[in-house]
């Protein structure tokens, strides 16, 4: 196995830097999505380790060797496209064994290999079939037989669940995980979809306009991000964040989110020190409803928006000083348009971030 | 019970729009979509004045044809025109000679435009690419009287085909034009050099619709840029080669008839004379109107042959046809 590491990796398209020195390593074996909005560079990235776009700077290892003007071929990757990237000429079987022949294996080895990857993939029945009989999620599976079928160092894929619909996407998102359970080969995903990521991915690499914003466990990153990005990227429904300022002084420091909010937090102290201007961030799932009956008391107080029943639990849209939140409540809640709601949420829960950078402020949070 | 109402679903119902009439389909879809009526009118009157009506005229083949008697004046002679025809020793001569310079045609300039097309799109630098294809373009637009007298110039005894000949060690010069055995090569080299750079857009159109990522899926997979040519390129825009093949079968027996007449000369008819200009010969220059129509009704019934059977092959083979 094979590992994968960019050292201050730069791409510039003329005058235009679009990935901005990245630095990432991906264990040999390991499973790394890279996950950001469009145009945040991650499949330039994932082009950039293939060998299909050269790098403007920087250093791209692949194993022992550095790659960076190693042609695509001479890299021991295989890469599916979010588009299958099929020939519509060839049956799934010459599909399949495309790179095979190119590299000269003979027929007999090249029928062998492929039947492997085709048992692998449940493709077996297919084989003479044309892509353009294939249904989207047999396609899918034919670019990823192409690509097992090599038995390269590392796979690399881009976006290639998104051309699929929902049901489809669950189902070949459990078979790309148990085939890296299976076969072990180092990965590098690209997708912008974050429940992806998170499913599919030892680690996460999040990207913003060409720069790795943090690396981590899928859970590391939900739990702790790093920024207010990553806190609003991932996550579904995402984080909510406010503007929030905090007040007096180091033996009474409160979080004001505006006139009449005000939320008492222990560890804030530390923070009230060096910072005015923050943000608050409250994930959809740890906000708690508060019935006027409840023994809890409500931390604030939300006007409701609108309820999303989803089934087993419900969105609510609502406004908290002013700012949109969504809160994600167990169950079916019926509750008006325009009726006043307590909410209340545990300390240990609640994220803060920088007010300028969006940078996490780690003393926030105390279990 | 439900089988009666699975029934009364399909009856007629206070619910169901009436069905039209074939008339007031005519005329809703006249309604409907008359902006696109009005766009082909024009064509449709083409045809009709210059395609259609005229095809009436291919009845003088079937009579003994008099210019004093008109069409529907002269007597009905049935397939003695034919009979003349395929007696005819130069009218098979030019068939032999129009069915040898088609069929070279198809071996060389069919697959020129595709060539070209093909190493266009190997070109990466675009300024070099747009100045190469321009200049591919330019002959197709020069009027084929001028290629032919430029073509004549060059191919003189004193032109610089021979200059070059000369310079290279031939003892004589030759004039290539009188010679049958020169007049293909020229005829079809010429009509490359005219025609595959302007033909060679609709190879390039088809290779701009083929996905980017098949190249970068075959360049992972270790193709050389020959290989992605003849495996992925050529393949993917085998459809719009099997078109135009179509098409150029079709049209396999109309050899470039004015090209011919302004570079033959009775020395080279041995090679040179095809269909069309013999009966150009035969109708305008010898007054045989029923005879040279009937020489056309042959081409066209051979024409009509050929393009369907080619269209016939290629749906079986490849699933690509014309209709």
């Amino acid at each position: 196995m094979t590992n994968v590491k960019l050292e201050k990796v730069v791409k510039r398209y003329g005058a235009v830097e679009v990935v901005h020195g990245v630095d990432l390593e991906v264990q040999a074996g390991e499973f790394v999505v890279l996950v950001g909005p469009s145009g945040c560079g991650k499949s330039t990235i994932l082009r950039m380790i293939a060998g299909l776009e050269e790098i403007s700077g920087g250093q791209v290892s692949i194993g022992d060797r550095v790659v960076n003007r190693v042609a695509p071929k001479d890299r021991d990757v295989a890469m599916v496209f979010q588009n299958y990237a099929l020939y519509p000429h060839l049956s799934v079987e010459q599909n399949i064994g495309f790179g095979l022949k190119l590299r000269g294996f003979d027929k007999d080895a090249r029928q062998e290999l492929v039947h492997e990857a085709s048992d692998i993939l449940g493709l077996t029945d297919y084989l003479d079939r044309r892509p353009a009989d294939l249904s989207g999620g047999q396609r899918q599976r034919v670019a990823m037989g192409r690509a097992i079928v090599r038995d390269p160092a590392v796979f690399l894929f881009d976006e290639p669940l998104s051309n699929l619909d929902a049901k489809l996407r669950n189902k070949m998102r459990a078979e790309i995980k148990r085939l890296h359970s299976r076969l072990g080969t180092t990965s590098i995903y690209v997708t912008h979809d974050q429940v992806e990521a998170m499913t599919l991915a030892d680690r996460i690499a999040i990207l913003r306009d060409g720069e790795v914003e943090q690396v981590g466990t899928p859970i590391e990153i939900f739990s702790n991000p790093a920024n207010a990005f990553v806190a609003g990227f991932m996550g579904s429904p995402p984080m909510n964040i406010l503007p929030a300022q905090v007040s007096g002084d180091k033996k009474a420091a409160q979080l004001v989110l505006d006139s009449e909010t005000s939320i008492d937090l222990p560890g804030l102290a530390d923070v009230a020190a060096q910072h005015v201007n923050v943000q608050m961030g409250l994930r959809p799932e740890i906000i708690q409803l508060v019935a006027p009956g409840d023994k809890e008391k409500p931390r604030a107080f939300v006007e409701v928006d609108l309820v999303e029943p989803l089934g087993m639990e419900s969105l609510v849209h609502a406004k908290l000083c002013g700012h949109e939140i969504v809160i994600k409540a167990p169950g079916v809640v019926t509750l008006e348009a325009g009726s006043k709601v307590g909410v209340t949420f545990a300390d240990e829960d609640c994220h803060l971030f920088d007010g300028d950078k969006g940078k996490r402020l780690e003393l926030m949070v105390t279990s | 019970m439900s089988a009666v109402n699975h029934t009364k679903r399909h009856t007629t119902s206070e619910f169901d729009l009436p069905e039209l009439s074939v008339q007031e389909k005519i005329i809703d879809s006249f309604k409907r979509n008359w902006q696109i009526y009005l766009m082909l009118a024009p064509m449709v009157v083409y045809f009709l004045v210059f395609a259609y009506r005229p095809m009436l005229g291919l009845v003088i083949a079937f009579k003994d044809f008099s210019l004093f008697k008109g069409i529907w004046g002269s007597p009905w002679v049935g397939l003695e025109h034919f009979h003349t025809l395929f007696e005819d020793p130069f009218f098979w001569r030019a068939v032999k000679n129009t069915v040898i310079i088609s069929g070279f045609s198809l071996l060389f300039a069919f697959p020129a435009p595709i060539i070209l097309a093909l190493m266009f799109n190997e070109i990466r630098h675009q300024g070099f690419k747009r100045l190469a294809q321009t200049i591919a373009y330019l002959p197709h637009f020069i009027s084929i009287v001028i290629v032919a007298g430029i073509v004549v110039n060059f191919f003189a005894p004193s032109g610089i085909v021979n200059i070059i000949l000369t310079k290279l060690g031939m003892a004589e010069p030759t004039y290539f034009l009188t010679k049958p055995e020169w007049f293909r090569s020229i005829f079809i080299g010429s009509n490359i050099w005219k025609e595959a750079g302007f033909e060679s857009i609709i190879y390039l159109a088809a290779i701009t619709g083929v996905s980017p990522s098949l190249y970068e899926s075959a360049k992972v997979d270790g193709a050389t840029r020959f290989q992605m040519m003849y495996l992925i390129t050529l393949p993917c825009i085998l459809p719009t080669i099997l078109i135009m093949l179509i098409i150029r079968i079709g049209n396999l027996l109309e050899v470039s008839f004015e090209y011919v007449i302004l570079l033959y000369q009775p020395a080279t008819y041995e090679t040179a004379d095809v269909i069309t200009t013999w009966i150009y010969r035969q109708g305008l220059q010898n007054s045989n109107y029923d005879v040279a129509t009937a020489a056309g009704v042959f081409n066209a019934v051979v024409a009509f042959a050929l393009v369907i059977t080619a269209n016939q092959i290629s749906k079986r083979l490849s699933k690509t046809s014309l209709w």
